[in-house]
């Protein structure tokens, strides 16, 4: 039954709206204000309908997740980790690098976000010289930015196909430098509050929010159960390239290993456990060590393009990008950018979803992270966005229905992003 | 353990046990959760094993609920996203028996009158009225204004003839007379949009409303400065409400927050026992007045589900008490 093209536009909307409306009849005023939301146009995501201009994941790999300073990834350098997930993505569907528009990879740590780091991965690849690569940085979400932005060239028809990649090494370069800042930072309260340190917003949205310690811990088990199942299952089998590298023991002697499995995963977590660690970051803190995401190495990478032109080249479509939103929070709770993002992002995609109220957005615990996340798989920061895609778009490849999908991270200095992704069916 | 029907592709907005065939079920259904798209008739049937369809039909627009004949076994009615009343036959495996389109948006509530001697359909729509029918649908017999909402819930009361309660976005519970067409009572129920409502089978004063506050109230209707009962525990807006047609104490609700809940209202704390079977919002919901303690309730997630909660009391009313269209309420 051709149903959908007798329901006006309106029509759809106005049913949206109301039932909206049960979920959250009142809004927060203030939390609205910090949003940027551009006008849901999207029809066609709301229907359903698939669009030659869509953008679609054809792809995706990832390398595991070393533990940082401590892991097998720790003296690997982050051109290594790029090159070896941008070669996987392409020889496994058999794409040639020349048929790429553009190369965007998300780093934060590395000078420059790692532009020159990019360029030479990209030639460890064999890629011609012909193809472009440049980097992005929005702190914890750059993986997922470098896909927003190729997205972005994809549907202004500036390129057809592209990688978006991410990577960090955290064990080669830490968070410390904040670079060259003005003094008068002190007379600026949201400016100060973007040198607060992770763990200090953590323990503000813990306070402001009502999250105990005993929650945090709680959270924290679940994610190493999912992950450590997941893990058992090999769930995470198909996604990660194996990495051969080389690694300084203890010793200084140097050895040559192949990483293949995240390392940040404990599968004896207990409750008991996570309760003995001590606060990380204040004193009488609820954040430790256990329940915070890991200081991480990794390295993912996504073949994304127009659905015309992936067609056209026989390429298969493992997801498409729906609908994406990036907000802006203030910058001493940043921890909640998701719970703004999501519904956001959710709204743009036209799905009935969109309306859970932002304070508590009761998603059933089972749809979040179902395989585990940063708590137990880690959290290399320029590379974790893109990590989440190939995660996710496997995960719903692998129950093998039809489904939806997000993915969503807070952003340290007070952001919130999320992009929904549709697996369309086997 | 629950007796599952899957849907695939259609999103469940109400179900209602036969009035006739004790394990014979109709629900309406939608295509993308009722936002867009075509809807869908299913009548189900109970077998040993599991559930199987007996008959459905396809609509041109989402149907957002159905009520069966008290007159007729094969017939029943639904309402649907175009403002349309749709009677079916379960004889007639094409096309409805008829279509009546008067309401000018979405009818989101039809119900079938059981008192003696009425035969009598009512309707509910966003277009803030609500409309009584002959059985044919040959056209409504009274339009009824007031509402200063979209209605969501038109429930002929067991008792009073001609008499039925609605539920309104306007945060009103009514109670209407159709003889002479007014409003009886307009009882600002709650400060948000109240979803469902339902008369207790056994006490024709009592009236429960299930809210966008996540609050269940029971309502005495002589009494309506405030409710008798205020019960919470839901975490999201009630979807239906529903007492049981064999106690006068018990009723269910069904939420948004992926729960179906049951209530004895004679205990200190009410809540007997919250059944979380469902991955989607709950929306459909009715109790079996054939078979105590058996309910059916259905589920954006595309299912059907027919179950025996534990909590609820092994029956003390025999069937005798439980109305059926041939005996009469006095």
């Amino acid at each position: 039954m051709g149903g959908l093209e007798s329901i006006p536009p309106t029509a759809a909307m106005h049913r949206l709206k109301l039932i909206s409306g049960h979920l959250c009849p009142g809004g927060s005023a203030e939390l609205n204000r910090d949003l940027q939301r551009a006008e849901c146009g999207s029809a066609a995501a709301a229907s359903g309908r698939d669009s030659p201009d869509d953008v679609v994941v054809v792809h995706g790999r990832r390398t595991a997740i070393g533990r940082a300073k401590r892991g097998a990834l720790k003296d690997t350098t982050p051109d290594e980790l790029l090159s070896a997930v941008m070669t996987a993505v392409l020889t496994d569907v058999g794409l040639s690098p020349d048929r790429l528009g553009d190369v965007c990879v998300g780093n934060v740590l590395q000078p420059g976000a790692g532009a020159l780091m990019a360029r030479v991965a990209h030639f460890l690849s064999g890629f011609p010289e012909s193809v472009p690569v440049y980097t992005v940085n929005r702190q914890c979400s750059s993986g997922l930015q470098a896909l927003l932005n190729l997205a972005g060239s994809i549907q202004s028809r500036t390129v057809d196909l592209g990688l978006a990649c991410g990577v960090e090494s955290m064990s080669l370069q830490s968070i410390g430098n904040p670079g060259d800042l003005t003094s008068r930072l002190s007379d600026v309260e949201k400016a100060r509050d973007c040198l607060i340190p992770m763990g200090i917003t953590s323990e503000n949205v813990a306070e402001r929010f009502g999250v105990s310690r005993e929650k945090q811990d709680a959270f924290a088990l679940s994610s190493q159960q999912k992950a450590a199942r997941a893990q058992s299952l090999g769930r995470f089998d198909q996604e990660i390239v194996p990495v051969t590298t080389r690694f300084v023991d203890a010793d200084g002697k140097q050895l040559q290993v192949t990483v293949g499995r995240d390392e940040g995963v404990r599968p004896g977590t207990t409750l008991e456990g996570l309760a003995k660690l001590r606060p990380a970051f204040t004193p009488d803190g609820s954040t430790t060590a256990g329940n915070s995401s890991q200081v991480s190495d990794g390295a993912a990478a996504l073949l994304v393009g127009r659905r015309s032109v992936v067609e056209a080249l026989g390429l298969p479509v493992l997801g498409v990008l729906r609908a994406s939103a990036v907000v802006g929070v203030p910058p001493d709770v940043m921890g909640i950018g998701p719970a703004i993002a999501i519904p956001a992002a959710l709204e743009k995609a036209g799905r009935r979803g969109a309306v859970y109220c932002v304070e508590k957005l009761g998603i059933p615990m089972e749809k979040v992270n179902p395989n585990g996340g940063a708590i137990a798989l880690g959290h290399p920061l320029g590379c974790t966005g893109a990590r989440q895609v190939v995660t996710l778009l496997n995960e719903l490849r692998r129950r093998g229905r039809r489904a939806f999908g997000v993915v969503s991270m807070c952003i340290g200095t007070g952001m919130g992003a999320a992009a929904v992704f549709e697996y369309p069916g086997p | 353990m629950a007796k599952v029907f899957r849907s695939p592709a259609r999103h469940g907005y109400a179900v209602e046990v036969s009035p006739f065939i004790p394990n014979r079920v109709a629900c309406a259904a939608s295509q993308y959760y009722g936002i867009a798209g075509c809807g869908t008739l299913l009548v189900l049937d109970e077998t040993e094993t599991g559930v199987a369809l007996v008959r459905s039909w396809e609509w041109s627009d989402g149907l957002f609920d159905v009520a069966w004949s008290e007159a007729n076994e094969h017939v029943l009615v639904a309402g649907g996203g175009d403002g349309s009343l749709q009677l079916w036959d379960t004889n007639n495996h094409s096309a409805p028996l008829r279509v009546a389109k008067e309401h000018t948006q979405e009818v989101y509530a039809v119900d079938w009158s059981q008192t003696r001697g009425e035969n009598l359909i009512v309707s509910g729509s966003w277009d803030q009225t609500a409309k009584v029918w002959d059985p044919a649908l040959s056209r409504s017999l009274t339009t009824l204004r007031g509402h200063e909402g979209v209605i969501y819930s038109t429930i002929w009361s067991p008792h009073i003839p001609g008499c039925f309660a609605s539920a309104s976005g306007d945060g009103t519970l009514r109670v209407w007379d159709v003889k002479s067409a007014v409003c009886r009572l307009a009882i600002p129920a709650h400060k948000a949009e109240i979803l469902s409502c339902d008369w207790c089978k056994y006490d024709q004063n009592i009236v429960v409303t299930g809210s966008v506050d996540c609050t269940v109230c029971v309502w005495d209707l002589r009494n309506i400065r405030q409710p008798v009962n205020q019960m919470l525990g839901h975490a999201y807006a009630i979807r239906r409400v529903k007492f049981s047609p064999f106690s006068k104490t018990v009723l269910a609700s069904c939420s948004y927050d992926f729960t179906v809940r049951f209530w004895d209202l004679s205990r200190n704390q009410p809540l007997l026992d919250t059944v979380e079977h469902h991955s989607e919002f709950v929306c459909g919901l009715d109790f079996n007045l054939h078979i105590p303690n058996q309910v059916v309730d259905c589920s954006w997630d595309e299912t059907v589900k027919i179950y025996t909660p534990a909590c609820l009391s092994a029956a003390t009313h025999k069937r005798e008490k439980s109305w059926s269209k041939s005996s009469a309420w006095s």
